[in-house]
């Protein structure tokens, strides 16, 4: 099953809400690498919440923000937008 | 409250690294450049949305492009004011060359002066709001408008966890910002990087000030910002500011860089909004104490930069002021008001006339005013064209509309005797 949001989506918005060029391929290819180490902040990652609630229609489950890494956050996204859909 | 000398001698603070950004020149050299020659860089106020507010001209910053000098997460981030401190402030740790990796980050601290603060940010924020709802505001609003938000960016950039502050006290804060850096020198800190930065040309912004009866509505540039004449109609807004590397003294002669200038003294009084009359005596007390702090007498001034308010009374009261604090002498000093070339950046305009003062003993010349010409008060005010001189102690004066006078005294690079 092919995932709606994954790695080159969320590079995307990296770079929209927070101004980070980062590649869809080292987001993917680092799974132990942290938000933090990708230089996203906590508020960064609230204005990616932000933004994917207002473009889904839907509310994304709370802790999303509090991910510590891509791959957890892209479950838990992918998690709300199927549920809600 | 007086320097004591000799081997209890206080921490000196001193200048070690300038970086300005201003309308009539982006980084030190252009900035002198065009002060020097009093070349004149008011024009028809163009930001968009601004253009068709009573207040018609303006000095803007026309050659900065923030990308060039900061990453674009910190474009995303924070407000052009933040853009143009984070920007200065590098210009300025580059000119003193502070060896930061050496010190302590403990030992290095932040202050800047804000009174506009981040409302181009702010602005496109609450359109969000009442365009689309709250859920479209975004998390970076709540750090970019604040005042404090070029204190935090700057230290959060460059690591320094030494003291920080913030000074939201009107456009003698930037003087205040300096005194704030000193007496943080003064009690241990080896550097601090100070200055104020504004950006409030954006309609928000220009909107929160149309009620300013200072401001002046002149339509063409040339007339617009006349202090000390009889034609002196208001003050035109600007933007941009200075930020310094303030050093401890015996640091910066270890490690052997130039040291650019003193500051030698500070005095700051309130004398309530807008009650230009009152400024004179209020003006005149923080002359007095910045020149008791500095141990200096009034002859020992070799030139001021005015706050040159350009509204009749204010000016009124300021050449007063300052024949009562310096005396006679006080009529034979040049006085200078560059910002009149340029446009008055709220806080940041007394840094721009740090800056520029600094510049005049290096180069031993004092800058004129532009525009002005016929000078109704008792001042030698340098009008036309540069003047050649050896200043060597400069008074930097700056009153607020909400009442603050505050008055530094700068010594030149041969020092503190």
């Amino acid at each position: 099953m092919s995932r709606q949001f994954a790695h080159q989506e969320l590079a995307a918005l990296m770079k929209k809400c927070a101004g980070l060029t980062v590649d869809p391929a080292a987001l993917a290819g680092s799974p132990e690498m942290t938000f933090t180490e990708f230089g996203l902040d906590s508020l960064g990652l609230l204005a990616i919440v932000g933004e994917l609630e207002n473009h889904y229609g839907t509310p994304i489950e709370p802790g999303a923000e509090s991910c510590k890494t891509p791959n957890d956050f892209i479950d838990v996204i992918n998690a709300s937008i199927t549920a809600g859909a | 409250m007086s320097v004591s000398r000799g081997a209890a001698r206080a921490r000196g603070a001193v200048v070690t690294g300038l970086g300005v950004i201003a309308p009539n020149g982006v980084g030190t050299d252009a900035f002198w450049k065009a002060t020097r020659e009093g070349i004149s860089f008011l024009d028809r106020l163009t930001r968009p949305g601004s253009e068709n507010f009573p207040v018609r001209v303006a000095g803007q910053i026309r050659g900065f492009d923030p990308a060039t000098m900061i990453e674009e997460r910190l474009l995303v981030q924070t407000d052009r004011f933040t853009h143009i401190a984070l920007a200065a402030a590098d210009l300025a740790l580059e000119d003193s060359r502070l060896p930061v990796d050496d010190l302590s980050p403990f030992a290095v601290g932040v202050v800047t002066a804000a009174g506009s603060g981040g409302g181009e940010f702010g602005q496109r924020e609450l359109q969000q709001l009442y365009g689309k709802g709250p859920r479209h505001v975004g998390p970076f609003q709540s750090i970019a408008w604040f005042y404090a938000a070029s204190t935090g960016q700057v230290s959060i950039r460059g690591g320094f966890k030494g003291p920080c502050g913030v000074v939201a006290d009107d456009e003698a804060g930037g003087l205040d910002a300096l005194a704030h850096a000193r007496r943080s020198i003064r009690h241990g800190a080896d550097a601090i990087v100070a200055g104020a930065t504004e950006a409030g040309l954006a309609p928000y912004s220009m909107v929160c000030q149309l009620g300013w009866r200072e401001l002046s509505r002149a339509r063409e540039a040339g007339r617009a910002y006349l202090p000390f004449t009889t034609d002196a109609c208001g003050f035109v807004p600007g933007e941009g500011g200075a930020m310094f590397v303030v050093e401890e003294e015996g640091a910066a002669r270890r490690r052997g860089v130039p040291i650019r200038g003193f500051i030698s003294g500070y005095g700051a009084t309130f004398t309530g909004a807008s009650r230009w009359e009152e400024s004179r005596e209020g003006l005149a007390r923080a002359i007095r104490v910045a020149l008791d702090d500095a141990q200096c007498a009034p002859e020992e001034i070799d030139v001021v930069f005015a706050d040159a308010l350009g509204v009749p009374e204010a000016d009124r009261a300021e050449a007063l002021a300052i024949a009562d604090a310096l005396g006679p002498h006080g009529t034979r000093v040049p006085v200078t008001a560059p910002k009149t070339g340029f446009g008055r950046a709220h806080c940041a305009a007394p840094t721009l006339d740090v800056a520029a003062a600094v510049l005049a003993m290096e180069h031993r010349m004092v800058p004129p005013t532009p525009y002005v010409t016929d000078v109704c008060h008792e001042l030698d005010l340098v009008t036309r064209s540069p003047r050649p001189a050896e200043p060597r102690c400069a008074l930097v004066l700056s009153r607020g509309l909400m009442g603050y006078n505050a008055a530094l005294v700068l010594r030149g690079p041969e020092g503190d005797m």
